[in-house]
């Protein structure tokens, strides 16, 4: 096989690499600060179910979802399954695992922030919403830069899972091409690729932790 | 500095390597010494799979079983990626692989023994489906596991595959088969023999198109110029045909003989 065409084929997967990482931090990044608010509820009942979600998502293999998701709603169910189906299945249990751990590192930005800023903030007259959004969400955010930085580079690794679930993605087509062409050229490109797109994601968020970096 | 501790070690592991040649006994050489291992697809019932009690278990490690207790080896049952075969052959870490491997297409690619049984590569489809020749596939979704020989087949005919709405490519055959019976898929391109099993064994309502993908031969693959341990294997086989083992054990899977040695 020419490289052209073998670079070509994984790039076809990378692009499905990309569409599950792109959509999976669109969805789950907003959904796990409402979980962060849940979590950090004082209606009893709507904390502790967020709790159990949480520890349910944490204490199981991401892989396990994926079949759960999309085999669930037939062998649950009864439900015949659409082939259409096969890829949402794949976001939707990307994006409520990675709500969960971003929920977390939420909840540790959000509680890091002083009570005398609260305080201060209601002094002045701010309203309970203004207070957030003006005043703690940019402290928040500048915190939180780091671990969510580490989470989205897993999540590049981690769409390689998707594969249960028989979609092909870029780990996929590289392990398909070196098991045709009896050559461990593959996996070489597909981790030159990985690495890649991590440095990418990397600088970028390090370029916005110097954005954010005002005041210091 | 370095460079010369560099030079001292690999000196070093020369010499282990040197010495652990020297060392081998005259006789069989396989990967591990003294063991026979065998690599297989641990999903891919009934040739070799988890059994009921948890062990491995199946019609072809059964046959290695036997050809290993007559060679005088310690049977290694080593689970491999099935699209890993040949860097594990490679690496030495397994000494064959020995798991409904398909002959055909493959010849020049592995030191083989005879072929020991005969199989097809059939279409598997849900029984209220509708779809009884392969004409009727067009516009339905098809499932084939990664690198088998169905893959390769299909390759074969690429007017067949272009009627296809799609060709899913899956981890293995169980999936294939939990995603034919929740509907995801219409047709599952597999082997034969592992599609009887399934279909006998969870009673599901499948059926097998009576239109056949291909015909082809399963052996048993060694690393390419492997063949003196081909050899000692092949001879085995023989004397377990010839003695009626072979029958037996086939007997005791499928119901009937199905090997082709010495016939």
């Amino acid at each position: 096989m020419e490289w052209s065409v073998m670079l070509r084929e994984l790039a076809e997967g990378m692009l499905t690499s990309v569409e599950i990482f792109t959509l999976t931090l669109l969805f789950s990044l907003p959904l796990g600060l409402l979980v962060a608010f849940g979590r950090m509820s004082k209606n009893f009942l709507l904390r502790n179910i967020i709790k159990i979600y949480i520890s349910i998502m944490r204490g199981t293999p991401l892989m396990l979802q994926l079949m759960v998701v999309y085999f669930g709603p037939y062998y649950i169910f009864g439900i015949r399954l659409p082939q259409s189906y096969r890829f949402t299945a794949v976001i939707i249990s990307f994006v409520i695992n990675y709500a969960a751990y971003f929920a977390e590192i939420y909840r540790a930005g959000i509680e890091s922030i002083p009570l005398g800023q609260y305080e201060a903030a209601k002094v002045l007259g701010y309203s309970n919403a203004q207070t957030f959004v003006r005043i703690i969400l940019p402290q928040v955010i500048k915190r939180i830069l780091p671990p969510v930085t580490n989470e989205v580079i897993t999540l590049i690794k981690d769409t390689s899972l998707a594969f249960v679930i028989a979609v092909s993605e870029m780990f996929t087509q590289a392990r398909a091409i070196a098991s045709a062409q009896r050559s461990v050229a593959p996996y070489v490109a597909a981790g030159i690729f990985y690495y890649i797109f991590n440095y990418v994601v990397a600088a970028v968020m390090e370029w916005f932790e110097k954005k954010m970096s005002y005041f210091r | 500095m370095a460079k010369k501790v560099l030079v001292a070690m690999l000196a070093l592991f020369l010499l282990f390597a040197l010495s652990a040649c020297s060392d081998e006994k005259p006789g069989i050489e396989t990967v591990k010494e003294g063991k026979f291992t065998v690599g297989f697809d641990k999903d891919f019932p009934p040739m070799g799979f988890v059994g009921d009690d948890g062990e491995y278990t199946g019609f072809d490690l059964e046959l290695a079983a036997e050809v290993a207790k007559r060679l005088e080896l310690e049977l290694v049952l080593q689970p491999i990626s099935w699209d890993a075969k040949d860097f594990e052959l490679e690496s030495k870490n397994i000494d064959c692989v020995w798991n409904g491997f398909t002959m055909n297409g493959r010849e020049d690619l592995y030191t083989w023994t005879e072929p020991y049984m005969a199989n097809r590569q059939v279409f598997v489809v849900r029984a209220d489906a509708g779809i009884s020749t392969l004409a009727d596939l067009a516009g339905k979704v098809v499932a084939v596991q990664t690198e088998s020989s169905a893959e390769a087949a299909l390759k074969d005919k690429p007017d067949l595959v272009d009627s296809f709405a799609d060709l899913i490519i899956v981890p293995d055959y169980l999936t294939a088969l939990m995603d034919l019976e929740a509907g995801a898929v219409d047709a599952v391109a597999m082997d034969e023999v592992v599609a009887n099993y399934q279909l006998e064994k969870k009673g599901v309502n499948f059926v097998i198109l009576s239109e056949t993908l291909a015909e082809e031969e399963y052996g048993v693959g060694f690393l390419l110029g492997n063949e003196k341990l081909r050899d000692m294997v092949q001879e085995k086989l023989e004397e377990m045909a010839a003695d009626g083992t072979l029958a037996r054990i086939s007997e005791a899977w499928f119901g009937k003989d199905v090997t082709t040695i010495g016939k």
